[in-house]
């Protein structure tokens, strides 16, 4: 038997060479921090970034900054910026994860966060909430996120339990239901939409851009949600790479197909659903970061779903960026900037690939 | 050494029988060759036998344990599929997809361990796949893909080996090599391997035994010179068969009659 | 092995408990200033507001509020504005921190430090709760039902400004006014009026009903409104509303509002009605009538006079 110690540790490494010498994780988390640390520093009132740093360290023990800048600057950066910078980073590395594990788990590079009903049961929900008055209740503004949650959660059940003929799910029949009761849903949200002509200004920009009210309770709520399914999706990933070989190799080798599926869909859609409720419906983020890392740190899905959430948080940050600065002093939803931004960003990334001739 | 045994054993989808009252016996170290006409239930045999596809009756047994009793990965450690048409995703290495093979031996929640690097190591020394490791299986031959596979199977540590249809896609050249390392494989690990062909003519030179099954069931199992007769190949294949004696090396030639 | 729980419904009870747990605390604690003898006021949302001492620094989210604050001596506490306030010209030198309808530029509201922040029922629930979560106190003013309602409301931004004095007696004089404008119609006999908001479809017009502040207009004018069985914002169809007959109609005009007493006059379908063949359509500037502020006595007159003329003669 052949013992070369060096063969192990090079086989384990995707035959693209990584950018650097530097391992993926710690460029991923530079990346999603250096755009944090710029979605703070940018905004209506101008902050310069110097200052933007020195008020970040001032907060920590043993600060030896004087404050040399107005108090009104604390208050905005962290009352108004830093809260929105965690949510648009929550929000980005949800879609990320979330989009990373369906597309393992049906397989399919066009498979986004969205695709078993995610977004159009949130959708409803929270339009269903607004026309129905919820938020001048007991319950208040966070009605619409509560209903754009249960919404989507009910949607993926009812979807997950057509697609489960006796104990096998069929991935085809999840992607179908999905669209089917995608369409359905939309047209009832539309026709909500119609009657309820008072609600419809809110109810677009909601579906566009989310929960706007700002405050740190919307990040701390979802952060559970968040901590936890992101967590068991990096853990699904080795189980997910034994996905790739199919259904049948898959059971060969050992797998409880089934087990691991259901697992996938439940915390890859907890995700999904938390990020929307907040976020509204953000296209593309959860398709295509994890085009871009499989681009360029390989398919492993090990790798690959921690990689994405990172990289979903980088992207939707930077897309936050943009969509505060294009009109300012209008903020744009930031689900119009990724559309428009990456729907051709999309399509360069097809072209190239049909050039590769290789699907990740 | 380990056996597995198939007792009037009942195959079929939905209800539509394939196969009926098939009982057959694989010691460890020895080859057993499925053989039979196109659609007669051989890629069906092999999912039942390695308890992929519920049989309708009968049991499957490894060393009198019944395989419809264990789970997923139980089984694995017990019997491992080198299956045909190998649709594998391209853009994994050589050395991923061996690895897979170690699968039943991680839960949910373990890491790829050192052990489990030295054996997928070793599986692909012993199938000359170790300098395909670092290469995408995308960009391999069909006879290269086939040793990974194999290497893959090995890796798993099973004392059940089953193939089917290994040679399907591969040149003269590369039906060999699989095949004698097959053979040798079974006789240095005492694995008990069952495969199905569809060239008689491999059967003899790489098989101890072979089962012929035609309607629905086993016709005939024992050495290849009693199975392969040109009676019975007439009446299952539907064609006359000459069958002769290899000049140099003596072992059954089946020809077209 | 991990496990997942296999009851859906226990996922689904504790989805909606932690949800729940979040609608509770969305309740928004004031972060006030506590002192007991300061300004203590409840407002449109019925929270407890209190000031330790007057508002220095106010920002207006509201052209009704802005309008208020100066006519009562107090334009110049005022330090933000939002675009659409214009009234009177001075409120043009205060800073814009944008529109109600497009985006509020919270951070700007935040760097001009306010003590205070006045809203009216047109800012969203989702804009108060931001100004809320950026620490700002926040107050809103409700619309008036009637005038006691607006005498009410400038007695109450009279004490958040320090300029309660002001506010009585203008208070006084606005009194006095609409006193002197319901005596000229006393004893007219009632006109059938109609008032309309939204003449973009002229087959089914928006007209306000009872609880707005129109039609409490037009009682006090010594007229009837036609759509007296429909409540607040409706649509009533063109066929309906010929039957009905109006003698009188009155509509808020204004740069963003196509309708004119002419292309009201000149619309197909509506010749047969009694106050287009008299030719008694009049125009009320959008800006008195449609703001809670004082200038609601300018569009009181205005009423009166449409609908009784022969009172005013």
């Amino acid at each position: 038997m052949p013992s070369t110690p060096g063969v192990p540790h090079q086989a384990l490494d995707p035959p693209q060479v990584a950018l650097s010498s530097l391992p993926p994780w710690l460029w991923a988390l530079v990346a999603v921090m250096a755009s944090a640390l710029l979605n703070a520093a940018i905004g209506p009132v101008a902050i310069p970034p110097g200052i933007v740093v020195r008020i970040l360290l001032s907060r920590l023990p043993h600060a030896w900054i004087e404050p040399s800048w107005p108090a009104t600057f604390t208050t905005i950066l962290y009352q108004i910026r830093l809260p929105h910078t965690a949510l648009m980073a929550l929000c980005g590395m949800a879609l990320g994860g979330s989009g990373a594990a369906y597309q393992g788990l049906f397989r399919n590079p066009l498979a986004d966060p969205y695709i078993i009903g995610v977004a159009s049961g949130a959708g409803f929900g929270a339009v269903a909430a607004m026309a129905a008055g919820w938020p001048e209740t007991a319950l208040g503004l966070a009605a619409i996120p509560l209903a754009a949650f249960v919404g989507a959660l009910i949607t993926v059940l009812f979807v997950y339990n057509l697609a489960r003929v006796g104990r096998a799910i069929s991935v085809t029949t999840l992607i179908l239901a999905g669209v089917a009761a995608g369409s359905f849903l939309s047209a009832l949200t539309s026709l909500i939409l119609l009657i309820t002509t008072h609600e419809l200004r809110r109810a677009i920009l909601w579906l566009l851009g989310g929960f706007q009210v700002g405050g740190w309770e919307p990040s701390l709520v979802m952060l559970p949600y968040l901590t936890i399914g992101l967590a068991l999706l990096a853990l699904l990933g080795r189980p997910i790479n034994v996905l790739q070989y199919g259904d049948e190799q898959a059971t060969q080798l050992g797998l409880n197909v089934e087990r691991i599926k259901t697992a996938v869909i439940v915390a890859a859609s907890l995700v999904a659903a938390t990020a929307v409720s907040f976020s509204g419906i953000i296209a593309f983020v959860g398709l295509v970061v994890p085009h871009l890392v499989r681009l360029m740190w390989g398919p492993d899905y090990r790798r690959l779903i921690p990689l994405a959430t990172l990289g979903g948080g980088t992207v939707l940050l930077m897309a936050d960026i943009v969509a505060r600065v294009a009109l300012a002093p209008r903020d744009l939803p930031v689900g119009i900037v990724t559309s428009l931004i990456g729907a051709p960003f999309f399509l360069w990334l097809l072209h190239r690939a049909r050039e590769r001739k290789f699907d990740g | 050494m380990t056996t597995l045994r198939l007792i009037e054993v009942a195959l079929g989808y939905e209800g539509r029988s394939v196969l009926r009252q098939v009982s057959l016996e694989v010691r460890g170290g020895e080859v057993l060759a499925l053989v039979g006409p196109n659609g007669v239930g051989k890629s069906t045999l092999i999912n039942a036998a390695c308890g992929l596809l519920p049989v309708l009756a009968g049991q499957v047994l490894v060393d009198g344990d019944d395989l419809s009793r264990m789970s997923p990965p139980e089984r694995a450690r017990l019997v491992a599929v080198v299956p045909q048409g190998t649709s594998l995703p391209p853009a994994f290495t050589a050395f991923d997809v061996v690895l897979s093979g170690r699968t039943p031996y991680l839960g949910w929640l373990d890491r790829v361990g050192k052990a489990d690097e030295q054996a997928s190591l070793m599986a692909m020394a012993r199938t000359g796949t170790f300098d395909l490791a670092r290469r995408r299986v995308g960009e391999l031959s069909g006879g290269e893909r086939q040793r990974v596979l194999i290497a893959r199977a090995l890796a798993q540590s099973a004392p059940v080996l089953l193939l089917d249809e290994p040679t399907a896609h591969l040149d003269l050249r590369h039906q060999d090599n699989v095949l004698s390392m097959v053979r040798a494989l079974a006789v240095e690990r005492g694995m008990a391997v069952m495969m199905s062909l569809h060239d008689l003519n491999l059967v003899a030179r790489f098989a101890d035994r072979v089962v012929l099954l035609s309607d629905g069931g086993v016709r005939s199992i024992g050495l290849p010179q009693h199975v392969l007769t040109p009676d019975e190949l007439a009446s299952v294949y539907g064609v006359k068969m000459l069958v002769l004696a290899h000049p140099v090396h003596h072992w059954p030639v089946v020809l077209p009659g | 092995m991990l496990s997942v729980p296999r009851s859906r419904l226990a996922w689904m009870a504790m989805i909606l408990l932690l949800g729940l747990s979040l609608a509770a605390c969305s309740g928004t604690s004031r972060g006030a200033t506590p002192e007991a003898l300061g300004i203590v006021v409840n407002d449109g949302l019925g929270r407890e507001l209190t000031l330790a001492a007057p508002a220095r620094r106010i920002v207006s989210l509201a052209p009704s509020n802005t309008e208020i604050l100066f006519s009562i001596g107090a334009g110049g506490q005022v330090v933000g504005r939002d675009e659409l306030s214009d009234y009177p010209a001075e409120a043009f030198n205060v800073t814009s921190v944008g529109s109600v309808y497009g985006t509020i530029n919270l951070e700007a509201i935040v760097a001009l430090d306010p003590d205070l922040v006045l809203l009216s029922e047109l800012n969203p629930a989702e804009q108060i709760a931001a100004l809320e979560n950026a620490g700002l106190t926040t107050y809103l003013v409700p619309n008036p039902l009637d005038f006691e309602d607006l005498y009410a409301n400038l007695s109450t931004i009279g004490q958040l400004a320090g300029h309660k004095e002001e506010a009585t007696a203008l208070t006084a004089a606005l009194r006095q006014r609409v006193a002197s404008i319901e005596a000229q119609v006393v004893g007219t006999s009632p006109v059938r009026v109609y008032y309309e908001v939204d003449g973009s479809n002229p087959l089914a017009p928006w007209t306000t009903g009872r609880g707005t502040f129109q039609d409490y207009l037009v009682a006090r004018s010594g007229g009837v409104n036609v759509v007296s069985e429909l409540d607040g914002w409706a649509q009533i169809s063109l066929e309906k509303l010929i039957e009905l007959d109006p003698q009188v109609i009155v509509f808020g005009a204004g740069p963003y509002v196509p309708t004119t007493v002419e292309s009201l006059a000149s619309r197909d379908g509506w010749q047969d009605i009694t106050a287009l063949a008299k030719g008694a359509i009049y125009a009320i500037d959008t800006n008195w009538i449609d703001r809670p502020g004082p200038r609601l006595v300018d569009a009181y007159e205005a009423m009166a006079r449409a609908i009784h003329p022969e009172a005013f003669e």
